[in-house]
């Protein structure tokens, strides 16, 4: 143990030699995660893109469809557009025609058409179109997001209303007034309250069944289709239940992704040292020393560890500086969750080096698998947007877990109890990854 | 009383690379307080033997045991009392003189008190005491040199590998790292010394072997070494047109070897050089043309292989 820790001061002596180096390992974190908050308009005060331009087109005179386009209207990071500008200035509201054209010119990327059929009769639900052009995958996402949000907060009775109608076609009218006076009386009497008034709250939709969902398809500008609206319905929990009262949503959501491809690229970095150390004969005199083989790898290891721990932890301190992120009570969690994903990006920079017959090769092989990793990770834009199999691929790599680990402790404040699976995955990966590194090292020539 | 049993005992040690065999049965025995040298060209499987005798590398074939006891190279007695002095400048440039040193005492258990003062003896015994603090990229080659002697004697080795270590080194710290090579040798510390310097070698060297391909081709004393050329004197001239003639004249009364531009006449035993002379003046060649040498390693080196060191 000794020997691991001289030679781990070693790597800290060289580190702190090369004021370059030190610079960056804390400046780094800094000035990526603020550029990071201005590209995606990140600020503590108002979370989310500011005006986003989002084209709305009501056709349905359904009051609950005109609270919708006021709900939107409200809600800061859109900028709603109802109407279109002809040549000489006069408008005229937008219609459904219109959208192509205006998308395809990029005068908007969103669109969200009320159809006058809102609710639908031939099922429980309701009925909305949206178009997006999703150039932005991140904007896009917040998009989405925001339209389910409003949607589920500010007209929960059109779901109500929804379901009343579906029954209403289903038993017929008079069967089911009486089933609604029956239960109205059964509630008020169970929890008391008036019955007229309980029953006129059914009428209008408006029980509250949070849970049944509502649905916003997602069309393509050449293709418009409809999803079902019940595979959205995570979605909305997703960002409706979970990190409600988090501060600095999307900056809480996107800092993981980035600090785990920063991380990635670094420890890389440092692993590939081995071949400098190669080069220079300096594994020659260490092992020719008491010092072994596993010596210098499990130096290398805690050495990128401790690195990539102080590296997240500046990038999450700066995230709470600049953008207010919410560490405060959940710090010990975080730094478990950053104390794993340290060690996984460690272990996977010792494979990376451990495989790569120089250090050239090394960083070229790298580069590659870490941009994969990151993208199907879900390091760039949400999993949810990818197709089924390669969501299947993102529960294999360390960056979703990671992710999936920040967010749990910023976004849900989850108890260690729930973290634990989390992590026990991201050790779990850790271990694979370090017993593969060090079986190639064992066998391969960079010791010799 | 028996000889002392030897600290490194090589038996048809064999290492290969891939299709290369760096060492094709090398067998040697080197007992305790010697000076012994290993003379070969570049690729001659010099360091190849040096690191398999440092335990960094493992044979493909014979035994090798290090140490006087027995022990297998590469095993942890071995290592704690050897020290090898790499080809290369193995140090951590970035950082002080010093920080090197802690770090290699570091790996042998050295700390605190013990390590000061075992860094305090060796940068005076390079006499590097007053650069410790300086970054070693701020050395010059030959202080470098020094410094990656220094580090292979923090743990007081009994046994000192030195891998060519006069590389690329300026001749005021090459006699430095002589003298004290020899010092510490009196004093008791075995060393192996690889170089492609017959100089260096004969100089040095209480004992030398010579080694080629990975086969040690001649072992012994220089003196021994020497007596295996059947010559007791070389004469040397540039060769050419004029002196064609002398070439052929002279190999009835010896050897004419001509090589690198280079006539070599080795004269049979017995044979009078005022009779040579008579010879060249007859072809009128100036005196000053010739030059005469006693036997050195390099003929011998020659002799055994065909080639010279340098090749
Ligand atoms: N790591 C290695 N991989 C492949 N070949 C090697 C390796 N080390 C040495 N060799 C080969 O073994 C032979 C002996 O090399 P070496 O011991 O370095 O010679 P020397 O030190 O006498 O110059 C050379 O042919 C060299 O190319
Ligand atoms: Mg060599």
């Amino acid at each position: 143990m000794h020997t691991i820790l001289v030679l781990v001061r070693k790597d800290f002596a060289l580190l702190f030699r090369d004021k370059v180096s030190i610079s960056l390992t804390f400046l780094v974190p800094f000035v990526l995660i603020y550029l990071f908050g201005q590209v995606f308009h990140v600020n503590s005060k108002d979370p989310g893109p500011s005006g986003i331009p989002i084209a709305v087109v009501r056709q349905s005179d359904d009051p609950a469809a005109a609270r919708l386009v006021e709900a939107l209207q409200a809600v800061k990071p859109l900028r709603v557009v109802t109407e279109f500008v002809n040549p000489d200035k006069s408008t005229r509201p937008l219609a459904e025609g219109d959208l192509r054209p205006l998308m395809r010119a990029d005068a908007f990327r969103f669109a969200l058409v009320i159809p006058a059929d809102l609710i639908r009769q031939d099922g429980i639900g309701i009925h909305l179109r949206t178009y997006s052009n999703p150039r932005n995958e991140v904007e896009a996402q917040m998009v989405n997001g925001i339209l389910q949000r409003t949607l589920f907060s500010s007209v929960p009775e059109l779901l109500g209303r929804s379901l009343q109608a579906r029954a209403r076609a289903a038993v017929g009218g008079e069967r089911l007034d009486r089933f609604n006076d029956a239960v109205a009386a059964s509630v008020a009497r169970t929890f008391g309250g008036d019955a007229a008034d309980i029953r006129a709250r059914m009428a209008a939709g408006s029980f509250g069944l949070g849970g049944a969902g509502t649905g916003v398809g997602t069309a393509q500008p050449d293709r418009p289709a409809v999803r079902d609206f019940l595979s959205s319905l995570v979605k909305v929990e997703d960002i409706q239940v979970a990190g409600k009262d988090v501060k600095s949503p999307s900056a809480t959501m996107l800092v993981g992704g980035w600090a785990m491809q920063f991380l990635l690229f670094a420890l890389t970095a440092s692993a590939t040292a081995l071949f400098s150390e190669k080069a220079s004969g300096i594994f020659q005199r260490v092992l020719s020393s008491p010092a072994t083989r596993s010596d210098i790898l499990w130096s290398k290891f805690i050495y990128g560890a401790i690195l990539g721990l102080v590296q997240l932890m500046v990038l999450f301190l700066a995230g709470q500086l600049l953008y207010g992120i919410e560490i405060g009570p959940q710090f010990p969690h975080l730094l478990l969750v950053c104390v794993v994903a340290a060690s996984a990006c460690t272990a996977f920079g010792m494979l990376i080096a451990s495989v790569s017959p120089t250090a050239e090769a090394a960083r070229g092989i790298s580069t590659f698998v870490i941009l994969v990793t990151c993208a199907v990770g879900g390091a760039w834009f949400p999993v949810s947007f990818m197709p089924e199999f390669i969501q299947k691929c993102s529960r294999l790599t360390l960056v979703y877990w990671s992710m999936e680990g920040f967010s749990q402790v910023l976004w849900s404040h989850a108890s260690l109890a729930e973290l634990l699976p989390t992590l026990g995955r991201l050790a779990a990966m850790t271990a694979a990854l370090m017993a593969l590194a060090v079986w190639r090292f064992r066998r391969g020539r960079i010791f010799e | 009383m028996s000889p002392p049993s030897p600290i490194v005992s090589a038996k048809g040690v064999v290492k290969r690379f891939g299709p290369v065999t760096a060492l094709d049965g090398v067998s040697l025995d080197i007992a305790p307080g010697e000076f012994f040298g290993l003379l070969g060209p570049n690729g001659a499987g010099k360091s190849t033997l040096m690191s398999l005798i440092s335990g960094l590398k493992s044979l493909d074939g014979g035994t090798l045991n290090v140490n006087g006891e027995g022990a297998a190279a590469g095993s942890a007695g071995a290592r704690r009392s050897l020290g090898l002095v790499p080809q290369h400048i193995a140090l951590y440039t970035d950082l002080s003189a010093e920080a090197n040193l802690r770090i290699f005492g570091g790996l042998y258990g050295l700390r605190g008190r013990a390590l000061e003062g075992r860094i305090d003896s060796v940068l005076e015994a390079v006499q590097l005491a007053d650069r410790r603090r300086d970054p070693v990229k701020a050395f010059s080659g030959g202080m470098q040199r020094r410094l990656n002697l220094a580090a292979s004697l923090l743990n007081e080795p009994r046994l000192l590998l030195c891998d060519e270590p006069t590389v690329g080194v300026d001749p005021q710290s090459r006699n430095a790292i002589f003298e004290f090579l020899k010092e510490r040798n009196r004093a008791g510390l075995t060393i192996i010394y690889s170089t492609h310097y017959m100089e260096e070698a004969t100089r040095l060297c209480s004992r030398i072997g010579i080694i080629d391909h990975g086969r040690i081709l001649a072992l012994g004393t220089i003196d021994e070494l020497l007596a295996r050329l059947p010559f007791e004197e070389e004469i040397r001239y540039p060769s050419g047109p004029a002196t064609a003639a002398l070439a052929a004249e002279l190999a009835a009364f010896g050897e004419v070897a001509s090589l690198d531009g280079t006539d070599r006449f080795r004269p049979r035993p017995g044979y009078p050089l005022s009779s040579f002379y008579a010879i060249t003046e007859r072809h009128g060649l100036a005196p000053r043309l010739f030059t005469s040498q006693r036997p050195t390693l390099e003929a011998l080196f020659l002799q055994l292989t065909g080639r010279t060191l340098r090749e």
